[in-house]
């Protein structure tokens, strides 16, 4: 490890990278781990000593995936939190828009509703809607789910997406009114596709928000409409041997989509707090 | 039809009104609902119900397993929130004092993965390397005791191993925040700070640190309130057990509601108690520490 810029090497900064080596090895080994005993048989995982090297397998993949429970899991998660998000995006982008450029009288007040939706806590919300739903007779189906889980994609999308509109310039804007556009064009041909970058990334928060959602979906489904994280989190009752090689391809399976947004979440903090830092 | 333009425009009521009815109808309904039922006793699977009023609420304060929930509540708030935080200012500064650009973004970017696992996933993995027999975290102390470790079977480390977890999740993700918020502070400060002969720590606890104030108690009310929501954790790891001793209080309301009893009035009259406590400190709090 070469020292810094210009600070002279010494003991401290030397500790001090230890321990930032040391978490980031905590943020990435258990995860690797996980994922290469998802590759292991049985006897490899299950040994007195842990096993680096081994012979592959690709049998937990197939037998996680080829279970019916896994597949409707896998779909209702698709499909619930895919409907969420884009519920939680349609109506909550131009909210959000509406709440930064203009000068409402309410504008405060309504920003501490969307946010005060997070406190609320996720059994107290769960209890009252289960009883709802099994009055309507839309216990345990992705409708009851979706309506639910807007509840918590169009809050967060609204308290994300109003930074990121607000650093919109407003000369840009004043420009579309010159040129003759609209308040709707200016927002659909002006400010949509330049805040489009930091918007992604609260849409993508929304989304991972959802998808890693287990307390709601667990009391609002019981066979039909259960999510990928309830089915990952039953494989574990399967029996007296907990088949460990398919719990880890289930862990895998279920935190791919959250972690393809890396990339993306990074990009989104940089962009937000970039412009605090321009403006200071 | 085609009108002058005004700066008269119903924008903002078309753009607001369908988001804020949605958010409105789907927070009060089960709010106003759950009150009703908190009121009832009602029970899962049944139709009929009759009113008892406070009947619910008053059993609570006699219910030694309902305090014990909400002893661990309090317990995992404070460890959780206090222990984010520190890790969170700790590794945010060592970031930002001691590592090259590309070390910097390598980090970050391993920094944000626990907290993008589901819950579901990161309680797993660290069961796993928690399991006293193949962990690999306990494997060390076997081969040289001879006996296993099994943390999550003791009542006293249960917490603090499921603790840790949380910990992890959000510390580690936390601390890229704090070297965000440390990189758009101006330069000069910490000039003039070093000018002075001050040592580094000082530059950060007296200068950088409470320049930062507003955000980081920003941040740690993100992290309340998110400290609430860890039931699949716990779920998970320990299903409130040993015994009661990671009996949260939305954990003891599900068991309340549809494990044990199926009393659904019951666990609502908790569900009610939580939602107006969190409520109302969350809102002074939120209150108390904005600048106005």
């Amino acid at each position: 490890m070469t020292a810094g810029k210009k600070k002279p090497f010494s003991f401290g900064t030397l500790f001090a990278r230890l321990v930032l080596i040391g978490a980031g090895l905590s943020a990435l080994v258990p995860v690797l781990w996980t994922f290469l005993n998802s590759f292991k048989n049985r006897v490899d995982i299950v040994s007195a000593v842990p096993k680096f090297v081994f012979t592959p397998t690709l049998e937990n993949y197939l037998y996680v995936l080829g279970r019916d429970s896994v597949a409707s899991g896998l779909v209702n998660s698709l499909v619930v939190v895919g409907s969420a998000v884009v519920i939680g995006a349609v109506l909550g982008l131009p909210a959000a828009y509406a709440l930064a450029r203009y000068p409402l009288r309410w504008a405060d007040d309504i920003q501490f509703f969307v946010l005060s939706m997070r406190f609320l806590p996720p059994v107290a919300v769960a209890i009252p809607l289960m009883v709802i739903w099994l009055q309507l007779e839309l216990y345990d189906t992705r409708v009851a789910l979706i309506v639910t889980y807007t509840l918590l994609t169009l809050s967060t999308v609204i308290w994300l997406a109003i930074p990121a509109f607000k650093a919109v310039p407003k000369e840009v804007e004043e420009a579309g009114r010159v040129d003759g556009y609209g308040p709707y064009a200016i927002f659909f041909r002006v400010s949509l596709p330049i805040a489009a970058r930091s918007l992604i990334g609260a849409i993508a928060f929304g989304f991972v928000l959802v998808w890693n959602e287990f307390l709601i979906a667990l009391m609002l489904t019981t066979s039909d409409a259960k999510t990928l994280p309830i089915v990952a989190s039953e494989l574990s009752q399967l029996g007296r041997d907990v088949p460990w090689g398919i719990l880890n391809a289930s862990v895998i399976l279920l935190s791919v989509p959250p972690l393809l947004m890396v990339g993306v979440l990074s990009g989104f903090l940089n962009a937000a707090f970039k412009r605090k830092g321009d403006a200071a | 039809m085609k009108r002058t333009r005004s700066n008269k425009t119903r924008l903002p009521a078309v753009f607001i009104g369908p988001g804020l009815l949605v958010l409105a109808v789907l927070a009060l309904v089960p709010t106003l609902f759950a009150i009703v039922i908190s009121l009832q006793d009602r029970e899962l699977g049944q139709t009929d119900s009759s009113w008892v009023w406070f009947s619910n609420y008053v059993q609570l304060f006699s219910d030694r397993r309902f305090l014990n929930s909400v002893g661990v509540s309090l317990t995992w708030e404070v460890l959780t929130v206090s222990a984010t935080m520190g890790l969170a200012v700790l590794l945010g500064v060592l970031l930002f004092q001691c590592t090259t650009p590309r070390w910097r973004n390598l980090l970050s970017m391993l920094f944000i993965v626990p907290v993008l696992l589901p819950r579901v996933s990161a309680a797993f993995v660290w069961k796993f390397a928690f399991h006293p027999l193949f962990g690999l975290l306990t494997w060390p102390y076997k081969a040289i005791t001879g006996e296993p470790l099994d943390l999550l079977a003791s009542p006293v480390t249960a917490l603090l191993t499921v603790a840790f977890v949380d910990v992890w999740q959000w510390g580690l993700f936390f601390a890229v925040i704090v070297l965000k918020l440390l990189e758009t502070l101006p330069p000069q400060p910490f000039e003039a700070a070093r000018m002075d002969h001050a040592k580094t720590w000082e530059v950060y606890a007296y200068v950088a640190l409470p320049m930062l104030k507003a955000p980081l108690i920003s941040l740690t009310f993100v992290k309340m309130v998110e400290s609430l929501r860890a039931f699949d954790l716990i779920y998970v790891m320990t299903r409130g057990g040993p015994g009661i001793s990671t009996e949260t209080l939305d954990m003891y309301a599900f068991s309340q509601g549809f494990i044990e009893s199926g009393r659904i009035s019951y666990a609502s009259s908790m569900a009610v108690l939580m939602m107006v406590a969190s409520t109302v400190a969350f809102t002074y709090i939120w209150k108390w520490t904005r600048p106005s």
